[in-house]
């Protein structure tokens, strides 16, 4: 096993190099550069071009990526133009608010979809059920920002329950005060991350568990004496919960990427937020290392599911 | 097969999927713009119908007080809460040699402090920390400290801190946007800058609140704000120690940034909010508040903010959502035009980059002017002014915020503004007679008109995207040239994101005839850097001999006569409105809510920082809790 894992981890060397390239390309190609914003006659265009010279911006692209490679491989992944810190602080900055709005949704979405999933599945057929399935399809139906913009503005303005942007008050000062308003400040949006993440889990535990309820083993389970409650618990819930365990390494990585709808509409600033601003600012030193960390997050993502997978479901055996 | 091999199928797709993500969202980010401006295109039709009916008497500009007085009794202390209302997060640089964007530099004007006070032209005078005086003849410029200003760890201001933030930005290793030709102007700069000096020549402390600056030359534009003379104080005692290049990600700057300014910093929640708190020692006294916390709030959330009445102030609010919170209850709103313009600009030349023999400059980078440009017969260029009705478009689009512009300078420099210029009302006949009369004839009966020589006539109209109203802005301006029979389409038949808007626009692209474009003016009137030979940001590459021989004029020593200078100003604005190598289309508006619970609040230009409500130390609240009402 270990000597897949780090086949694995090998092969996302040359993967991420591609991605880089592509990035870079991409990248290259919009329009304008992190200076074109700063149009102001009290600003002297020649300081402007030299400064377009120092950051190596009128360089051709394959020097520009060489020299961001060698740097990168020396622990340096540039300067963010917007912010004129390196780029590893500023997302560092953001990364927190990410991680606490990511976990907590994740959190909420498994409190709610496991429970209704189960429910759903074994109860299937019955007004709870219909009711659960309802409750599953009008969630997939309705996009994100809708739902998000929905919230800001009954529980945001009208209600006046949650504040509707931001991370943290400003007048919070000691830790204790600093974490409760950032617990408060994040509840909304995890709340509506939530509400729309459950599809999958729903729908994938209700009908692996209707699939089982007829299986073989259940019966067998059955036949000898064993209480329905203990078939649920220690037999179909355990096999009906393999396609979610899949999915759990992309949830674990999910929870750095953040979410650009969530985070633009509450005017949270994580990673999402960051990310779409640099693009919109052309910081492209931000960007690149965006995505790439993205990109990582994704191989990664997948390494663990197939991990997870292999603990959970002792069939699967990885050579 | 394997579950591996399944896997690493989705490992690439996910790949994929996360760029997708990447342009997925910017295509939502342009819908929810299109849907914007399809839902703002009927306000564009009653315009239209407005103007067929004929001369209706529509919205008048907005005329808006400046200042607020809210009757109550003060309360002791409190807290201001301000709402920055930008889509741009603030950087958190607190430093005036390093800061680069605005809304660094509105967070900063709490606390920074500013050394000169100017006047209602945005001239200096003896109302600030410091007093300045220029020396035509010597050409050094001394500036006088006052002995009660005082940094917020208790340090005295001194002519030492002034002459540190010219040693920053003169450092060989400074790395901001700030330093220019004003800034070389000064003896001895350049071989600072270049490292062969340890100091700058031109910079003499004389003693401890009188510092002396020699420039190698001194124009009369240096009496203005903004024009050339760098008036700041950088607390040398507290920065001294940090090496310049990494001074911009020092926490020095970053964290506990100290000021002489009414406010010091409290705590920062970096691209969120600052709070500050009142600084005892301010030299014009210690503030009335206790506390100032200010949130940026995205332009979208804005009005629902003040729905909320959730600050005390909002800066930098929406004009075009104007409609939506003129009648919140609660608020005053005070408005005062911006120091800028919106223009439509002929494509009239291209920009010429230096002419070098070895290291020598030969003839420098300029504009120059193609008498065969597209646009270069200034009849037509007239005429298309004449087809557009500016007073409609402000009144309709803007809600009387904006109105149409008859010069470009600015009302705001009142010395230098010529308000008896009549400019280009909107009027379809004259402007076909115009056109008829230069020979601009529909000669192949396309319902176009060809040009003189009987070429067709397509000109490419460039324009931004972005706000609720760009669109059908220019749909309007298409069809009023229409109208008059030019045709007129937009390059690459789309609005343009700012970046490649203005990439192109700079690069003379040739798919470009006409753009339309604002300028921020700054406090400065002289319109050198806009419209000068030399000038890299004239973009319509307009340059005549005459107009040299105004900037010149402009930038001369008789130039010091006020009144002779602004004689100067107001032929170029009538050369200029003649030859029209733009058209200035409107002068804006900003406005400011206050909420009534504020005592007074006085947003004119020049304004006696001691007058209760212009100064942030006279500021004060006359309750608990936002008025809603």
């Amino acid at each position: 096993m270990w000597k897949t894992i780090i086949r694995r981890l090998l092969l996302m060397i040359p993967q991420i190099l591609i991605l880089s390239i592509l990035i870079f390309i991409i990248a290259d190609f919009m329009p304008g550069d992190p200076f074109t914003g700063l149009i102001d006659p009290n600003l002297d265009p020649a300081q402007l071009e030299a400064m377009r010279e120092s950051y190596g911006l009128n360089d051709p692209l394959p020097v520009k990526y060489v020299r961001w490679m060698t740097n990168a491989f020396q622990g340096d992944f540039g300067r963010s133009f917007n912010y004129q810190q390196p780029v590893t602080a500023v997302i560092a900055g953001r990364l927190g608010n990410t991680v606490r709005l990511s976990l907590l949704s994740v959190i909420l979405t498994y409190a709610v979809g496991l429970p209704l999933g189960i429910v759903a599945g074994r109860y299937n057929e019955s007004v709870v059920d219909k009711t659960i399935l309802v409750y599953n399809f009008v969630s997939f139906a309705v996009p994100i920002f809708v739902l998000a913009l929905l919230m800001v503005w009954i529980f945001g303005y009208n209600l006046n329950w949650f504040p509707a942007r931001g991370s943290v008050s400003i007048s919070a000062t000691t830790p204790w005060e600093i974490w409760k308003s950032q617990m408060y400040h994040v509840l909304l949006p995890a709340i509506t991350t939530a509400m729309l993440g459950t599809t999958s889990i729903i729908q994938y535990l209700r009908s692996e568990i209707i699939d089982a309820k007829v299986s073989d083993y259940v019966k067998t389970a059955r036949s000898k004496g064993v209480p329905i409650q203990k078939v649920y618990t220690r037999h179909i819930f355990r096999n009906a919960s393999l396609p979610i365990a899949s999915g759990f390494g992309f949830t674990i990585v999910s929870l750095f990427t953040g979410s650009i709808f969530i985070e633009q509409i509450f005017t949270y600033r994580g990673m999402g937020y960051l990310f779409l601003q640099s693009i919109n600012t052309r910081d492209y030193s931000v960007i690149f290392v965006l995505v790439l960390f993205y990109g990582f997050l994704a191989l990664i993502g997948t390494l663990l599911s197939d991990l997870i997978l292999m603990a959970v479901d002792p069939r699967i055996r990885i050579d | 097969m394997s579950n591996k091999k399944k896997y690493s199928m989705l490992a690439s797709t996910a790949a994929v999927a996360f760029i997708l993500a990447a342009c997925g969202n910017g295509d939502t980010e342009d819908t929810t713009d299109n849907d914007n401006g399809a839902g703002e295109t009927d306000t564009s039709e009653d315009a239209g119908e407005e103007s067929s009916n004929g001369e209706q008497d529509g919205p008048q500009p907005i005329e808006f007080d400046q200042r607020v007085e809210n009757d109550g009794e003060e309360i002791e202390g409190g807290t201001l809460n301000v709402g920055y209302v930008s889509d741009s997060p603030f950087t958190g640089i607190f430093s005036w040699e390093l800061y680069t964007g605005n809304p660094d530099a509105i967070i900063m004007g709490y606390t920074m402090g500013t050394l000169l006070g100017t006047d209602e032209n945005y001239q200096y005078d003896d109302s600030g920390a410091a007093t300045f005086e220029l020396d035509q003849d010597t050409n050094i410029v001394t500036i006088t400290l006052q002995d009660n200003v005082m940094w917020h760890d208790g340090e005295q201001v001194t002519a030492g801190d002034i002459a540190f933030t010219h040693e920053v930005i003169g450092h060989p290793d400074y790395a901001g946007v700030r330093y220019s030709g004003d800034l070389a102007n000064i003896v001895g700069m350049e071989a600072y800058k270049s490292g062969d000096a340890d100091s700058i020549e031109g910079v003499r402390v004389i003693d401890d609140l009188t510092i002396e600056i020699e420039y190698q030359s001194v124009g009369v534009q240096m009496l203005q704000a903004g024009g050339g003379v760098w008036a700041q104080a950088a607390p040398r005692h507290y920065l001294e120690g940090i090496p310049v290049g990494e001074l911009e990600s020092s926490p020095e700057i970053r964290e506990n940034p100290i000021g002489y300014g009414p406010f010091k910093v409290d705590n920062i929640v970096p691209g969120e909010s600052v709070s500050y708190t009142a600084f005892e020692d301010y030299y014009r006294g210690a503030p009335k508040l206790d506390r100032i916390e200010l949130e940026t709030v995205p332009t979208s959330s804005a009005v629902a903010a003040m729905q909320n009445a959730s600050y005390d102030v909002f800066v930098g609010m929406p004009t075009d959502q104007y409609e939506t919170f003129k009648d919140i209850p609660g608020y005053t709103i005070l408005g005062q035009d911006e120091n800028a313009y919106t223009y439509i600009g002929f494509k009239l030349g291209e920009w010429q980059e230096a002419e070098m023999d070895g290291e020598e400059v030969v003839e420098p980078a300029q504009n120059v002017l193609d008498p065969d440009a597209k646009m270069a017969d200034k009849n037509l260029r007239q005429a298309m002014a004449y087809a557009i009705d500016n007073d409609a478009v402000g009144a309709r689009f803007y809600q009387g915020l904006r109105r149409r512009a008859n010069s470009p300078i600015i009302p705001n420099f009142a010395d230098y503004y010529n308000a008896d210029l009549e400019g280009y009302p909107y009027n379809q006949e004259r402007a076909n007679e115009i056109l008829d009369e230069a020979g601009y004839v529909d000669t192949n009966e396309d319902g176009f008109r060809e040009t003189p020589e009987g070429e067709e006539l397509v000109i490419n109209f460039a324009s931004m995207s972005g706000g609720e109203v760009a669109e059908p802005i220019v749909e309007y301006y298409m069809q009023s040239w229409a109208a008059i029979g030019l045709k007129v389409e937009l390059t690459d038949g789309r609005l343009h994101e700012f970046n490649s808007f203005y990439d192109r626009v700079q690069a003379d692209d040739p798919g470009i005839d006409i753009y339309q474009g604002a300028w921020g003016t700054g406090s400065d009137p002289t319109p050198d850097g806009l419209y000068g030979r030399e000038a890299m940001f004239n973009y319509t590459r307009w340059a005549t001999e005459e107009n040299d021989e105004f900037m010149e004029q402009m930038l001369s020593e008789e130039g010091f006569d006020i009144e002779w200078r602004a004689g100067v100003f107001n032929e170029w604005q009538e050369y200029f409105m003649e030859e029209l190598p733009i058209i200035p289309t409107l002068f804006r508006k900003a406005v400011t809510p206050v909420n009534n619970r504020v005592g007074s609040f006085d947003i004119t230009v020049g304004a006696d920082l001691d007058t209760p409500g212009a100064g942030l130390h006279t500021l004060y609240l006359t309750g608990e809790d936002r008025a809603t009402e």
